[in-house]
Formats: C-alpha cells, sequence, structure tokens
C-alpha cells in the first residue's frame, strides 16, 4: 500500500515535469491546427480575418480548390520535387557515407565540414543557389560552356522546365549531411570483418554492397526515407525565396500554393483547406512511421 | 597486376574519389566566399574567374556602410536576440518534457509524444495563418516575441524526442538512489539527471539556437517593422527587392553564415549527435 502511493505521488510529478511545454505546444500547435479546421468550412477573406463572426460555407473551398487546376498541380510538383530530391539525396548520400567511412577512412576528419551545407540557413542558401543558376554570370552555365556541354546559356530560373531542376539541385545539397550522417551512424556499426570473411568467399563488390550493407542498414534506411519524404514534401522556405513557385507556377509546391492563396491573395480559407490537404498527407506518411519504428521507440 | 598492387591502387582511387566529392560538395561555399571578394565586373567575366583576381573586401564595405537600406549590424543584434531567446525557452522546457515523459508514467504518455512527433509534420505554411491571429490578439504582434515562440514550436519537439532517449539510457536506479539519499525529483533532476545528460542538452542547445538563427518566414510574417528583422529576413528582403550586385548579396551571405559556421566549428561533435538522432528536420 505505502508502495503505491509513493507510485502515484510521483507520477502525479511527472505531470508537472510535461506540463509546461505540453501547454506552449497546445496553445501554437493544437490551436492551430483546430483553427485551420474551421478556417476551412468557413468564408474568410481579408476584411472578415479578424471579425468575430464568419460566415459557414461547408466543403466550399474544398470543392473550390479541387475544381480548380492549381491543386493537382502543385500536388504533381511536390510529389516530383520530392521524389526527385529523395533519389538525389539519398543515393549521394549512401555514397559519401560508404565513401568516407569505409573505402578512404584518412578523409573522414574533413568529411565533417560537408555538414556545414545542411546548417546554413535557408534563405543564404537560396540566394546563393539563385546567383549560382543565373542565365547571364552563373557559375553553372559559365562552367558548362567551357566544358562544352551547352553552347547558349541555358535559362535556368526563367524556363518552366529547368526551374524544377533548379531547386531540386539546390535542396539536395541542403539534404545530403543529413543522409550521409544518418547512414555513417549506422555503417559504423557494421564491423570490417564482415566483409574481409565475404571476400575470402569470393563475393565482389557489388554483391557485398546489396547482401550485406544494404541489409544491415535497413532501419537507418527507413528512418532516412521516411523523414526526407516528409520533411521534403512540406518544403517552404527555399523555394519561396528562389522562384516563389514560378516561372508560371512550374515550382509552386503545395505549401506554396497554401502561402499564394492565403498570404498573396488573402483568401484565407482556401489556403487553409490547400494546408490540411497538405498536412493530410503528412499525417499518412508520419502514421506509417511511427508503426514502422513503433516497437521500439513508444516504449 | 598483383594482388597487392592492386590494393594499393584501389586506395589511391578511393583517397581521389573522397577528395572530388568533397570538393564539389564544398565549391557553393568557396563561389560565395570567393564572389564576395571580387568587383561586379569581375563576377561577369567570360571566362569566370575561380579565383578572385584581385581580392577586396569593397563589397563587404559597401553592404555594411549602406544602412539607409538595411541596417546589418543591428539586424545581427535582432538574430542573437530571436535565437538565443528561443534557445533559452526551449531548452527549459523540452528537458523538463522529455525527462518527465523517460521516467514517469503518465496517463495519455504515448499520446503526448504522439503530438511532437505530428507537430514536426506541420507545414510550416500551417501555423502561420492561426499563430498571425494569436499574436494580433494577445499584443505580441510586431515583436520579438513573435518569431521567438513560432520558433520555439520547431525547436522543442525536436529536443523532446532527441533528450528523451539520453534520459531513458540512464538506468533507474540512479534515479532511485538520489532518491533515497532524501533528494526531491526536482533536485535529482537537476543535480543527477541532467549533468548525466549533459551531452544530449548540449544538443538541444545547439539545435534550438540554428532553428532561431535560420528563420526567415515567421520573422517575416509576424514583425512588420524591418528594424527588428534577423539577418535572414533582412537579406531576403534587400536581394530580393533591391536586386543589389551580386558580389554585395554574396558578401552579405558571407557574412549571415559566419556564427553558423563558427558554432560548427565549435560544436561539430554535437551537431553530428543531433542529426544520428534521427529527430531532425532535414
Amino acid at each position: 500500500m505505502p508502495k503505491r502511493k509513493q507510485k502515484l505521488k510521483s507520477d502525479t510529478i511527472g505531470y508537472w515535469f510535461v506540463l509546461p511545454a505540453l501547454l506552449f505546444m497546445s496553445l501554437f500547435i493544437v490551436y492551430p491546427l483546430i483553427y485551420n479546421f474551421v478556417l476551412s468550412f468557413q468564408k474568410v477573406d481579408v476584411m472578415t480575418l479578424m471579425a468575430p463572426h464568419k460566415e459557414w460555407v461547408g466543403f466550399q473551398n474544398y470543392a473550390n480548390v479541387m475544381n480548380g487546376t492549381y491543386l493537382w498541380g502543385s500536388m504533381k510538383n511536390t510529389f516530383v520535387f520530392t521524389i526527385g530530391c529523395i533519389a538525389f539525396q539519398f543515393s549521394i548520400g549512401f555514397l559519401l557515407a560508404v565513401l568516407y567511412t569505409q573505402k578512404c577512412k584518412a578523409l573522414k576528419p574533413i568529411s565533417g565540414l560537408l555538414l556545414i551545407s545542411y546548417i546554413i540557413p535557408g534563405t543564404v542558401c537560396s540566394i546563393l543557389f539563385k546567383f549560382m543558376f543565373a542565365t547571364n554570370g552563373g557559375i553553372v552555365n559559365e562552367l558548362f560552356i567551357q566544358l562544352g556541354l551547352i553552347t547558349q546559356p541555358i535559362e535556368w530560373l526563367t524556363r518552366p522546365d529547368m526551374a524544377m531542376w533548379s531547386v531540386i539541385i539546390a535542396n539536395t545539397w541542403t539534404g545530403i549531411p543529413f543522409n550521409m550522417i544518418l547512414l555513417v551512424s549506422g555503417l559504423v556499426n557494421i564491423p570490417l570483418e564482415v566483409y574481409e570473411s565475404a571476400t575470402i568467399d569470393g563475393a565482389n563488390g557489388a554483391q557485398q554492397f546489396f547482401k550485406i550493407t544494404v541489409p544491415l542498414l535497413k532501419s537507418s534506411i527507413q528512418t532516412v526515407l521516411v523523414l526526407g519524404f516528409v520533411y521534403t514534401f512540406k518544403c517552404f522556405e527555399l523555394i519561396y525565396v528562389m522562384t516563389t513557385g514560378g516561372p508560371v507556377y512550374s515550382t509552386e509546391l503545395m505549401s506554396i500554393y497554401s502561402y499564394r492563396r492565403s498570404f498573396m491573395e488573402f483568401n484565407f480559407s482556401e489556403g487553409a483547406a490547400i494546408a490540411n490537404i497538405l498536412f493530410i498527407i503528412l499525417f499518412a506518411v508520419g502514421l506509417f512511421y511511427t508503426k514502422l519504428i513503433g516497437k521500439d521507440e513508444v516504449a | 597486376m598483383s594482388a597487392k598492387t592492386r590494393k594499393q591502387f584501389f586506395k589511391v582511387f578511393w583517397i581521389v574519389v573522397g577528395v572530388v566529392c568533397f570538393l564539389i560538395m564544398m565549391f557553393p561555399l568557396y563561389w560565395m566566399i570567393s564572389c564576395s571578394l571580387k568587383t561586379e565586373s569581375e563576377i561577369f567575366a567570360r571566362p569566370p574567374y575561380y579565383f578572385p583576381p584581385n581580392p577586396n573586401l569593397d563589397a563587404y564595405i559597401t553592404q555594411l556602410s549602406n544602412v539607409e537600406q538595411f541596417p546589418i549590424i543591428n539586424s545581427f543584434k535582432n538574430s542573437m536576440i530571436i535565437s538565443l531567446a528561443t534557445m533559452a525557452i526551449s531548452v527549459v522546457l523540452s528537458t523538463m518534457a522529455s525527462y518527465g515523459l523517460a521516467r514517469f508514467n503518465i496517463k495519455g504518455k504515448n499520446l503526448i509524444i504522439f503530438l511532437f512527433l505530428v507537430s514536426q509534420m506541420l507545414p510550416q505554411v500551417f501555423t502561420l495563418v492561426p499563430d498571425f491571429i494569436i499574436f494580433k490578439s494577445v499584443g505580441i504582434y510586431n515583436t520579438y516575441w513573435a518569431p521567438i515562440f513560432a520558433n520555439c514550436t520547431v525547436a522543442i519537439p525536436f529536443s523532446i524526442l532527441m533528450l528523451r532517449t539520453y534520459f531513458l539510457s540512464i538506468p533507474k536506479e540512479v534515479d532511485d538512489a538520489a532518491l533515497i539519499d532524501g533528494c526531491n525529483h526536482f533536485q535529482s533532476f537537476l543535480k543527477i539527471m541532467m549533468p548525466m545528460a549533459s551531452t544530449g542538452i548540449v544538443v538541444s542547445f545547439v539545435f534550438s539556437f540554428l532553428f532561431g538563427y535560420a528563420d526567415m518566414m515567421f520573422s517575416l510574417t509576424f514583425i512588420n517593422d524591418s528594424r527588428m528583422w534577423p539577418v535572414t529576413t533582412g537579406i531576403y528582403n534587400v536581394v530580393g527587392r533591391y536586386g543589389i550586385e551580386w558580389s554585395r548579396a554574396m558578401a552579405f551571405g558571407c557574412l549571415a553564415v559566419a556564427p553558423v559556421v563558427l558554432i560548427f566549428l565549435l560544436m561539430e561533435r554535437y551537431i553530428v549527435e543531433g542529426l544520428a538522432s534521427g529527430a531532425v528536420k532535414g
């Protein structure tokens, strides 16, 4: 009996530790969740945003958004962007991880410097890549011309078919270290003896990679891919600064579309409806992820 | 080729590949520094100068002295206020919460952890309108508090999910021993648990600061007065609105990145640790 009382008491104390953060997050996260949900069923523009009573319009905003062309266009762009970024940053990150932990360990200390591309503010990164992709004087075009790959400068950021490549490359550059580090932390747990005995058994490099490295890194790979998907799918600032969704909506992701409706065209309700659709997709992926890691995470 | 020379060849080959990859990855940063030391006409030279022919600090001097357009020095002060406050609030709240979630049998614990996971998935646009309304109605719109609180909503879930694993890895017996020795839970938390989780707490310090420093959108949306803008919002506005010369934009960029690089050089180990925890935004 005393033991039980002690336990109860200590659990009550636990609440006091969690409460401040929980209250804070409830105010700034749970409230926005509810607010956006309600907002997406009302008719709210710049005149009525701060008004106490707002007109209820049911699913009208969702219908408007879904009947337009921009939602589906932005959804397609978001998927193209996400899959493009993940394909590049995962494969390059994997390559670098294997390179600096297994193939040339001598370079491991300097490879740490690569992390800088991940931690520099996104705004600076966007401006830097905007400069490098500039049609005139941009180093990418100059380099390609010098190498003889092209004769005329490419209008990277002003041609709808090239702009997506530019933003994918910029985002890939900042995302590589994230992939690299998570895979490195899995790779260092694989003892090199495993590879040595595989070599003795006659396995070649590719066989070793697909039969040893990949299976042993399965959980790291899952984490990198799912988190990479979530964070790339909601990417916002980088594109906002580089292209603001242009030219001609060719890089308009769902996040940018939602921002445009809310803050440039002041249709806050439709902006909220788009944000909700974006969130539902992310939430589904997130649920899948927590199921995936669920067994060891929620202990 | 004998087995030995073959091995030697591959060793050299991989080092060459490693160096080339490193140089390609670092090139954008090199290019930013290099162009900040050029004049505008050198930037547009054909073929391009891969090294600045006459390195000079003119772009920095022009950009720093052009106070009417945007006072950079002052914006660094704003950035420091915003990121240090973000750091302080989120470290205190998340250290406590992660200890509570790791140590106690709280009802709805899984739900709370799930809430923090979900809040990491929220797109930034999602919170802009509701938080704008909150900040307006409680009267902190157009103050430093608005972007500080908004940044904390990013930093806190990361710190909690990351720190919880540190607290979970400390044996429960350590806590029990402190309680038997007459500590209460709060003393045991401060004197025993926090020092034992110090690596995690430093990671949380570093990342909370970096989240606060990197933000541009929250400050742009929640602060109307450009004299209170941080460096990031400033560089976005100056480069976007005035379309300044590239050499000056790159000089501005180098200045904005300098504090981050400094933190990286001092804290590399903790940044690696934070990234490897898998709770981070990418």
